[in-house]
Formats: C-alpha cells, structure tokens, sequence
C-alpha cells in the first residue's frame, strides 16, 4: 500500500499558494463555463489546456480537474432556473428541477445538485485513490497484447454507450479512426494521408481538434441559430442547504447507488458523466417507492443523478492514469496535458511519480470541498452570470480557441486544423452524428495500431501468441465477445422474424 | 481610442527604427529576441535542456530567448526548421542525433545544413533485462545472443535507429553477432519498451539508465552496462563496457546547439562562449545532474567533427542492420 509519506509529500505539493490560487480561478472559470447554457464541461477543459501548457504538472491537472467537477455541478443551475441544461450531464434531470421550481422549491432543487455533487464527487475521488494504485499494480504485467485487446474493449465500449443510432455512432468512431492514422506511421516511419504538407508529418494535434470540435462547433451552432434571451425567474433564492441533511438521509441508498453507478460508468471508456446521470436518473424511477411523482418536481432522481454525475469525473481518472486510456472526453484532453507534463500516464507513474499522481487524486477531494461555499456563491450569483449576453462572449471564446491551438505547437496550421475541425464537428452534431467517439477514436487509434503492430512483430506474424498470455486470452474473448454480440443478436431478431414471416 | 492610436504610432515607429537598423547592426546580435527550435515536445528531456539553456542565454544576452517546442514527427520538423532558418542569429536550436532521417527516408537532413555551435550533453545507452533475466551480465547477454540471435526479442526503447539500439546494435555487430536474425521491436518512447520489458514481453531493451531508474530501483528491471568511458555518477553500480569485456565502447544520445548553415561568425562566437560560461556554471550542472543528465563538452569545430562521426557511424550500423531504405 502507499506510504503515510508519499501522501504527505503530496498534500505538500497541493497545498502550496500558486496551486490553490490556480484551483480558485479554475473553479470560478468552470462554475461559468458550465452555468452558460451550450458550454459544457469538456469544453472547459480544452480552453484551459493552453493555459495550463505553462504550469508545474500538479497546478495544471488541478486546475483541470477543479474546472470540469465545478462545470458538471454548476449545469444544474440553468436546468433548474431557466429550463435549459447548462451541461449534457445535466440533461437527464432538467424537466425535473425546472418543475421543482415552479412548484416554489428552487432551493431544495438546487441545494440538492451542490450536495449531491460534493457527495458524489468526493465518493468518486475516494474510489480513485483507492482503486488505482492497485489495479496500476497488476497493468506492471501488462504487455503489447493485453494493451491491445484493452483498447480495443475501450472502443467497442466507445461505441456501445454512444447516444443515437448506432450506425451514425460507428460513423464517427471511423473518422476518428481515419484522423489517427495521419501523419508519419509509428513503426515504419512510413508517411499517410500527408500531401506534402510537413505540418501533417507528425499528425493531428489533439488539442486543436478538440478545441475545434467541442468549442468552435458550439459557436457555429450559436450563430446559426436565433434564441430568445432566457427569462429569469424574478424570486430571490433563498437558503438552499435547508432540509438538505434529512433529503440526504431519506434518499441514501438511491445517492449511494448513484455514487457507485456513476463511478462505474465514468470508469467504462466512452461514458462519461451525461450517460451516467441518465442511467442514474432511470434507475431512480425505476426502484423507487413512489416513481408516480417523478416528472411532477421531485427530488428523489435529482438526488441519484446529480450524485452520479460528478462521482464519474473521479470514475473516468481510474482507466486514465493506469492505463493511459479515457473514460470519457475529459480524460481523453487530460491524458494529452499529462504526457505534455512528462507524467505519461500507465503503471509507471506510480512507481516513478507517486507524489505527483498522489497530489492529482488529494486535488480530487480539495476541488469538491470548494464547490460547498463557491456552488452556494454561484447560486446567489446566478442571475448575474445568465445574463452575461452570448454575442459579446461568444466572440471571446473564439479568441481563446485561435490563441490557444496556435500556442500548443506554435505553428498558425494548428489554427486551420482547429478551424476545420470546428466546421467538421458543427457538421456531425447537426447530423446526429455524436462527437465522442470520434474523439476517443483518435486517442485511442495510435493505441490500437502501436500495440497491434509490436504485437504483431514480437509474434513474428502468428495471431496465436495474442492469447497465449492469461490475462491476454481472458481479454481477447471478451472483447471478441463484446463486439460480435450486437452482431449476433441482430441475425437472432432476423432469423426470427424471417421464420415468423414465413410461417 | 487615444491610448489605441498611441500605441499603434510607437509600434510603427518601433518598426520603423528596427528596420533602419537591421542590416547595420550584427555586430550587436542579438538586438531581439532569438528563437530556440526545440524538436520535441514540451515536457520531455530535450524540452527541459533547452529551456535551461535559454534562462541563461537570456540573462547573459539581456535579451528573450524563446524556446518554440516543435516535437512533430519524431524531431524531423524541428531539425527541418533549424536547417532552413534564415541564417540571421535569430533562429537557433537544439540538435540531436538526426542521421537516421535520411537513412529511413524521412527526410535529408546533413550536417552540411546546420552550423554546429557546441555539444552540451551525452547520456550513454544502456542495456536492460527484465530482473529474473538468466543473463546477470553483458558478457553473459553477448554470448546467448551470438549463439541464438533469432530467439531473442529486444526493444528500441523508441523507435528503431535512434540513440540507444544503434550504439548497442553497433556493440553487437563489432562481437561478431548476426544483428539482422534479432527481432528488433520499435516503440513510442523508452517508457513504454521498460514497461514491455518488465511484463515480459521483451529480453532486452536498450535505453538510458536515467529513463529506467524507477523501474531499477522498483526491482523490475536489470541493468547490464551502460556505454561510457568510465560509470556514470548517479549510477555507481552499472558497469562499462569496458570492464565487463575489456574493449572501450561508447555511444548514446547528445544534444547540441546549432543555427542554419551560414550563420555569421560573430554569432558563432558570442553564442560559444556564452554557452561556455553556462556549461561551466554550478546552476547549470545542478539542474542538468539533477535531471539525470550527462554532461559533455565539445566547442564548435569538435561538434563539426563529431557530427561527422555520428552520420557515418549511423550510416554503417543501419546499413548492417539491413534499415537503410532505397
């Protein structure tokens, strides 16, 4: 187990000034970022990534961290005041808040997003610390195969959990794939899909694409699309921590539950807080003694989901420090920032680092300890933030996105890339083509083909030797598994409704 | 609106003076800011030296050095960009071990485009086994390998015909062993050919010792040699080749600073002996020891002359190996 010391020395590396100043302004920046209606969480994150491109590794992942759990929490306040979800994690339970606070009870609604969201939050924190280290001891015996059939699950499930149609979701899990593959190969030094331009040798740049795809597509799709400005409602919010502790105690086992779904689901690569909030909110209706309130203003599924919803964020850290592989869109941008800080995320680091992975995780616990007395200010604060109108900030954002993919690699095509990018993901959305898996195609593609391909040469050809290994075999069937059952489920329904046909 | 105007006048005339002034002044160099290509990402090793290196060049020169990170394609646009700078002194880089580009077909890169200024590093390549190896020595290793060399799967501790499998290879192919039966395995970095190693699916990987310390010292890896002269400081228990085989072996990774060919010889000159006082200064040794990093001299002609050696010594080891493409 981890040494008292190693501990320490993190909290030492936490808790010094600059960080702490570093988490503040990260937190204020999130809290906005995620009460803007259409600004979500992952695109705080990518925003920041410039800005943490000059900091010490620790300030830079905090800040990240503190921004996204406080972007995830503040979309609960637009859902529950104006009816539109500040962030997609929020979706799920918007209908429900906004009726609480037509029925009068804005406060309990809103108090029960902070509380769940600490609760959560920091739940999901503690299941990273504690399940990490010892799952990074058994990824020490994980060689080329094992990393390649754990990519490959981390696609199939990319793609699993995706919104919508799966076939749109494959789509967009190809292009990905087709934007890995740009650029000098990895193993043979072989150039694709480069046309001559040197820029294109070392590949896309994964911050311009996201900056681009999450950030840029949101202000395409503000411009092309004319929006009354939001009323607000005129009553004055009163104290939102009253009745909180009864709330939390009556619906215990549904937050409980929620705080161990959300995890899990954070966890899975590919679902990420809004799919947890979602499957959390049905399972609340699902199992509750009273589902016939849902949907009228009741508190019960807020509870779960809004729990849920912020215990993924520490959820989706596990398969990203251990294995360099995200669990969401989030950890997808974090695992870049890491590498950019040589702390290359996989078992490694925690043996090489453990002060400075230590230190990530403490600042877990620290960004949802604050979001208690900054979700209540941004709650009092809530009529000045939505109000902030969208044409001045819209422009300004767009700023921060030219400024930020140009300082990544200092070279203006990263703008272009980024720009492209912007039109490609405006593109897909309007389509009903989701942006995640495209996103975690183009993390997880060098993955896949590296190890396939060292895998491949160390075999000296022969596929066997893919499941030679125990733990090799193990994931290869399941992953074989995973990926043929739609398959076969769908020639089952067919084979049946043929016969039924025919009879 | 005011203040607008006054600071879009004082830049034109800022401009204006710069202007008037450029073609008279190198005798001045550097009268503003120098770039300092670094072809590698921010965060990594080569990142670290040359941002070390531009602090002080800063406070000696009262002037900014900015470090411009170009780490795309393994190095290949950062050393591009150095070679086809305009040879003013306001572009500068770190270098590295390059003759593989052109040999793989990436790209041709010579020293005939660069105008080598001095040499600030070297870390030796090391040899590693994973630490239940049958092989506790490099003489052990050498002898298994040159009986069986098909059996034996070793990593390049990035990818093949960089810095550490090219000096061991060349080690390799000077005992007399059949390099091209040995299944050579690339990778994205020496972190992840450790890593490969200490799961077992991997013999041997050539990297430094710094990149496989925590490994080292976790019990997961085993050092056989490190090829230097004499053992390096930080790590007293790895012996040379020298000792273990008693012939003289040295090769690895180095890092140097150059400009583009044709850099004017007052730049040459200011800048080697800039760089002489920061390679002398305790900040310098501290911070680059403390990194793990080797320390080496070599001034301008000597880094001339040993980027020859490097390229012809590249050449005749990838040609062996049978890696040269066309």
């Amino acid at each position: 187990m981890v040494q008292l010391e190693v501990i320490l020395t993190a909290l030492g590396l936490l808790l010094q000034p600059y960080t702490l100043t570093v988490m503040l302004a990260a937190a204020v920046f999130g809290l906005f970022v995620g009460s803007m209606p259409g600004l979500t969480a992952t695109m705080a994150t990518a925003l920041l990534v410039p800005v943490t491109f000059f900091m010490e590794p620790v300030p830079a992942i905090a800040a990240i961290v503190t921004a996204s759990a406080m972007a995830i929490f503040a979309g609960d306040i637009p859902g529950a005041l104006l009816r539109i979800p500040g962030t997609p994690a929020s979706a799920a339970y918007t209908d429900e808040a906004y009726a609480m606070t037509r029925k009068g009870e804005a406060e309990m609604a809103l108090g029960a997003g902070v509380t769940t969201s600490v609760y959560g939050g920091l739940f999901g924190s503690a299941a990273l610390m504690f399940a990490a280290p010892p799952l990074a001891e058994l990824a020490l015996k994980f060689s080329s195969y094992e990393y390649f059939w754990l990519s490959m699950l981390g696609l199939a499930c990319a793609l699993l959990v995706s919104p919508g149609s799966p076939v749109k979701g494959a789509i967009s899990l190809l292009f990905g794939l087709l934007l890995a593959t740009i650029g000098i190969d990895p193993m043979t030094g072989f150039s694709r899909f480069t046309f001559g331009y040197v820029q294109l040798l070392g590949g896309l740049s994964l911050v311009p694409v996201l900056v681009g795809m999450y950030a840029v597509a949101e202000i395409l799709r503000y411009a092309t699309t004319i929006d009354a400005p939001a009323t607000l409602p005129q009553k004055k919010i009163g104290n939102i921590f009253a009745g909180q502790w009864r709330m939390l105690w009556k619906y215990r086992w549904p937050v409980m539950r929620g705080n161990i779904t959300g995890t899990l689901i954070g966890a899975l690569p590919g679902a990420g807080a809004d799919v947890a909030a979602w499957i959390s909110y049905a399972t609340a209706k699902r199992f509750s003694k009273e589902p016939e309130k849902f949907g009228t203003g009741h508190v019960e599924g807020i509870a779960e989901a809004g729990a849920a919803n912020n215990s993924a964020l520490g959820g989706a850290y596990i398969p990203a420090t251990v294995f360099g592989i995200p669990g969401d869109s989030i950890t997808a941008i974090v695992i870049g920032v890491l590498y950019m800080k040589g702390m290359n995320p996989g078992p490694t680091i925690f043996i090489r680092n453990p002060e400075l992975i230590y230190a990530v995780f403490l600042s877990f616990f620290l960004a949802n300890l604050l979001m208690l007395p900054l979700g209540w200010t941004a709650i009092k604060a809530s009529k000045q933030i939505l109000s902030v109108p969208r044409h001045t900030l819209m422009p300004i954002i767009l700023m921060f996105c030219l400024v930020g993919s140009f300082a990544i690699d200092n070279v203006l095509f990263a703008v272009t890339v980024m720009l492209i990018m912007g039109i490609a993901g405006f593109l897909m959305e309007e389509n009903g083509i989701p942006i995640a898996p495209c996103v975690l195609a183009l993390v997880l593609g060098p993955l896949i083909e590296n190890n396939f391909i060292t895998s491949m040469m160390k075999a000296e050809g022969h596929l066997l030797p893919f499941f030679e290994r125990p733990i090799a075999g193990a994931l290869g069937v399941i992953t074989i598994l995973v990926w043929l059952t739609p398959l076969a489920l769908w020639l089952w329904r067919r084979s049946r409704w043929r016969a039924a046909a025919g009879a | 609106m005011m203040r607008r105007h006054l600071v879009s006048l004082a830049s034109s005339v800022a401009l204006l003076i710069g202007l008037g002034l450029a073609p008279a002044a190198q005798a001045a160099w550097p009268e503003r800011p120098v770039s300092i290509i670094v072809p590698a990402a921010a965060g990594g090793g080569t990142d670290a030296t040359g941002r070390l290196l531009a602090k002080q060049l800063q406070d000696i020169f009262k002037q900014p050095f900015n470090v411009v990170n170009q780490g795309q394609a393994g190095g290949v646009v950062g050393h591009t960009n150095i070679a086809t700078a305009r040879p003013d002194g306001y572009t500068l880089g770190v270098i590295y071990p390059y003759a593989q580009y052109k040999l793989l077909g990436q790209a041709d890169i010579n020293r005939d485009m660069f105008t080598p200024i001095a040499q600030y590093n070297f870390d030796p390549a090391g040899f590693h086994a994973p630490i239940n190896t049958p092989y506790k020595t490099l003489k052990d290793a050498l002898a298994a390998i040159k009986a069986n060399p098909s059996k034996f799967k070793i990593g390049c501790g990035g990818s093949c015909g960089g810095s550490w499998d090219i000096p061991v290879s060349g080690l390799l192919i000077d005992q007399g062993v059949d390099t091209k039966a040995i299944n050579f395995i690339p990778s994205n970095g020496a972190a992840v050919s450790l890593q490969e190693l200490a799961a077992g699916g991997l013999d041997f990987v050539t990297a430094s010792a710094p990149e496989a310390k925590a490994l080292i010292e976790a019990g997961k890896v085993q050092p056989l040699v490190v090829m230097s002269d004499d053992r390096i400081p930080a790590f007293p228990n790895i012996a040379t080749v020298k000792e273990q085989i008693g012939k003289t072996f040295e090769g690895g990774a180095w890092r140097g600073v150059a400009g583009p060919k044709g850099l004017p010889a007052e730049v040459v000159q200011a800048m080697e002996k800039a760089l002489k006082q920061i390679y002398d200064s305790a900040e310098f040794r501290d911070a680059m020891t403390a990194r793990g990093f080797g320390m080496r001299w070599r001034p301008s002609a000597d880094f001339t002359a040993f980027l020859k050696e490097h390229e012809e010594f590249t050449a005749r080891i990838m040609t062996a190996l049978n890696m040269v493409k066309k």
